[in-house]
């Protein structure tokens, strides 16, 4: 018992001292941002302290770790850190969503700096990426059943995947989470390039999207719009049950 | 003019003018083999206090349950009930019949159960229970009246109608067992090509090879799929897209080169006996039928990193680039193969129909 706190604490002070003394680490990486705009600088900052251990120095990648990032594009970057997806607590079948460690800017500067690098897909500017007519999002909601349904089901609750994966709900997805999540088709999700979706109905989709997520639902409590599983459950415990407590009480002595 | 004798008892007559009804009641159950051992009324003197105190709080429910029934009444007449997206008035119709109806419901229910529990008389009752066979008496009559009923048919002295019975009865289980057996015979729809053919056969399109085509009919360039990105495409001939052709969505995939690699090594690999599917990929693309092998769901949840293709109904999984082997759940023939290539104009079209039928399995499936 003792033993091991001991440890602990030698292996704390040793990791101060180490980093007290070995400012190497940081002035080495920046002979490597030559050529690099002021965003990627910050960007590449940001990178080698949280991102390089997977994903290696330059993006690389690093076998059984973390994939190369090169041509992921800004959008994913953006994407995986702003959704707090990335960085990954610990290696497991999928990434989820929790609290960003970053903000909006500094994951586009980590995004600016993964562009630069390799290209790839970028998102468009602004906050408001839909399409705002009814005409627009009835045409969203037909492109959302036949694309995106199957796995995010109807109501954008999402569902399973194979072996502990799972489409996620798009309860709190923006706008530009959406568009990056069509763009560069994040973990298993199936990439909806703009030669397949243009960005008009990627638009017209995230339309969809929202607005159903802003409709009330119309007979009372969604339970999360997961659909007859949950609803059936709820019946099954709250409803079966006090109808026993029910008839325990009608039945009992007065 | 009745009078029912029980073994050690007073005959009892029900017209005796010093009976009370209790009493009628009482030799009532008591015929029916209740016994009534205690019976008090629970308020014997009317009118106390905490019998008008219990008095109130029941009309109390019974005028909340009409409250609530008229309200529903009301709300189903009057509120609006059109769908407006967002939140309104309209989203409240459904819950507010529920509430409202059930509101009454629960209260009337309240009520009466209240009126049993607190003023109805304490009441205990008795009632024997009939153990083990009937009496040796009841058995031989009951015997003799079924033997009886025989006698009186008089099947055994009228051998016309002992013959004629049988007839409807043969007939009746000849029609039983058609169903049965019937199902069981192979091919009934022979020379019908139906479960075989798919709207991909180059002879729904003039003995051409048939466009890949997205839902409103366009076709579709190697290019717009992106890697790891997958669309459903339906033939590309009149009504395509219908469920006249609802055999025949299949699901276009772009692969990784490196997937797409192993996809083409598993598909062509002549160690493997069906090896049906050669020559099926084009490039880094390829086709599957969408309609699951076991029960016909559309198995389209891609999983673009893993390369699984899942089914929704049954948690069927298949594995992209080995041939869609079922690896997972239970499907288990793969999913058949579409043969791509790519015409002149630089669309996709399939060189033929399905090697195999699409589906689930069916009789004839060889």
């Amino acid at each position: 018992m003792s033993s091991g706190l001991r440890l602990v604490a030698a292996l704390t002070l040793f990791g101060a001292l180490y980093a007290a003394f070995a400012p190497g680490l940081q002035s080495a990486s920046a002979e490597d941002t030559k050529g690099l705009s002021a965003a990627a600088t910050e960007g590449k900052q940001i990178f080698d302290n949280s991102c390089i251990s997977c994903h290696g120095r330059n993006a690389e990648g690093v076998p059984d770790r973390g994939p190369s990032l090169i041509g992921v594009g800004s959008a994913a970057v953006e994407f995986q850190v702003a959704t707090g997806r990335m960085p990954m607590a610990r290696q497991e079948a999928q990434a989820e969503r929790k609290e960003p460690q970053y903000t909006r800017e500094e994951a586009a500067q980590i995004g600016q700096y993964i562009q630069e690098l390799g290209g790839g897909p970028q998102l468009p500017a602004g906050d408001h990426l839909r399409a705002d007519s009814d005409e627009d999002i009835a045409k969203g909601g037909e492109l959302f059943r036949v694309n995106c349904s199957s796995c995010h089901a109807f109501g954008a609750g999402g569902g399973a995947l194979s072996s502990g994966k799972f489409a996620p709900t798009l309860e709190h997805a923006t706008d530009r989470d959406i568009y990056a999540a069509m763009l560069t088709g994040p973990q298993n999700m199936p990439v909806f390039g703009d030669n397949q979706l243009t960005p008009e109905e990627k638009m017209q989709v995230i339309a969809y999207i929202q607005n159903l997520k802003s409709d009330q639902d119309p007979g009372g409590w969604g339970l999360g719009r997961l659909g007859p599983v949950p609803e059936g459950l709820a019946i099954f415990l709250i409803g079966m049950v006090g109808i026993v407590i029910a008839t325990l009480w009608i039945a009992g002595k007065s | 003019m009745s009078g029912h004798q029980i073994e050690g008892q007073e005959p009892f007559d029900v017209d005796d003018p010093a009976l009370t009804r209790f009493d009628l009641v009482r030799e009532g159950a008591r015929r029916d083999g209740v016994e009534i051992v205690h019976y008090k009324p629970r308020f014997p003197v009317p009118g106390t206090k905490v019998e008008r105190r219990i008095e109130r709080s029941i009309a109390l429910m019974l005028t909340l349950a009409g409250v609530f029934a008229v309200a529903f009444v009301i709300l189903y007449i009057w509120w609006p009930w059109e769908y407006e997206g967002g939140s309104n008035a309209g989203k409240w119709y459904t819950p507010l019949l529920g509430l409202t109806l059930g509101g009454s419901l629960v209260f009337l229910a309240l009520a009466i159960i209240t009126w049993g529990k607190k003023l109805l008389p304490e009441e205990i009752s008795v009632q024997e229970r009939h153990d083990g066979p009937s009496a040796h008496d009841e058995q031989q009559l009951t015997g003799a009246t079924i033997v009886n009923m025989g006698d009186e048919l008089g099947i055994a002295r009228r051998p016309l109608l002992k013959a004629a019975v049988l007839l409807p009865g043969l007939g009746l289980g000849a029609a039983a067992v058609a169903p049965l057996v019937g199902g069981l015979i192979k091919s009934p729809h022979e020379p019908d090509a139906i479960f075989f053919e798919t709207g991909w056969n180059p002879k729904h399109n003039d003995g051409h090879p048939v466009r890949l085509v997205r839902e409103d009919g366009t076709p579709i360039r190697p290019e717009d799929v992106s890697t790891g990105g997958q669309m459903t495409v339906f033939p590309g001939i009149p009504g395509g897209a219908s469920n006249k052709w609802a055999d025949s969505p299949t699901l276009l995939i772009h692969l990784r080169p490196e997937d797409s690699a192993l996809a083409y090594k598993n598909a062509n690999n002549s160690e493997r006996p069906p090896g049906i599917n050669g020559g099926s990929q084009w490039g880094d693309f390829v086709a599957y039928s969408k309609i699951c092998t076991h029960a016909g769901c559309p198995a389209s949840l891609y999983e673009q990193q893993t390369n699984r293709l899942l089914c929704p109904c049954h948690q069927s999984q298949f594995d992209i680039t080995d041939n869609a082997r079922p690896v997972f759940g239970p499907a288990s023939r793969s999913l058949p193969q579409l043969p791509l290539d790519v015409d002149a104009e630089g669309y996709f079209v399939a060189t033929g129909d399905y090697k195999v039928a699409v589906g689930p399995a069916f009789w004839e499936r060889p």
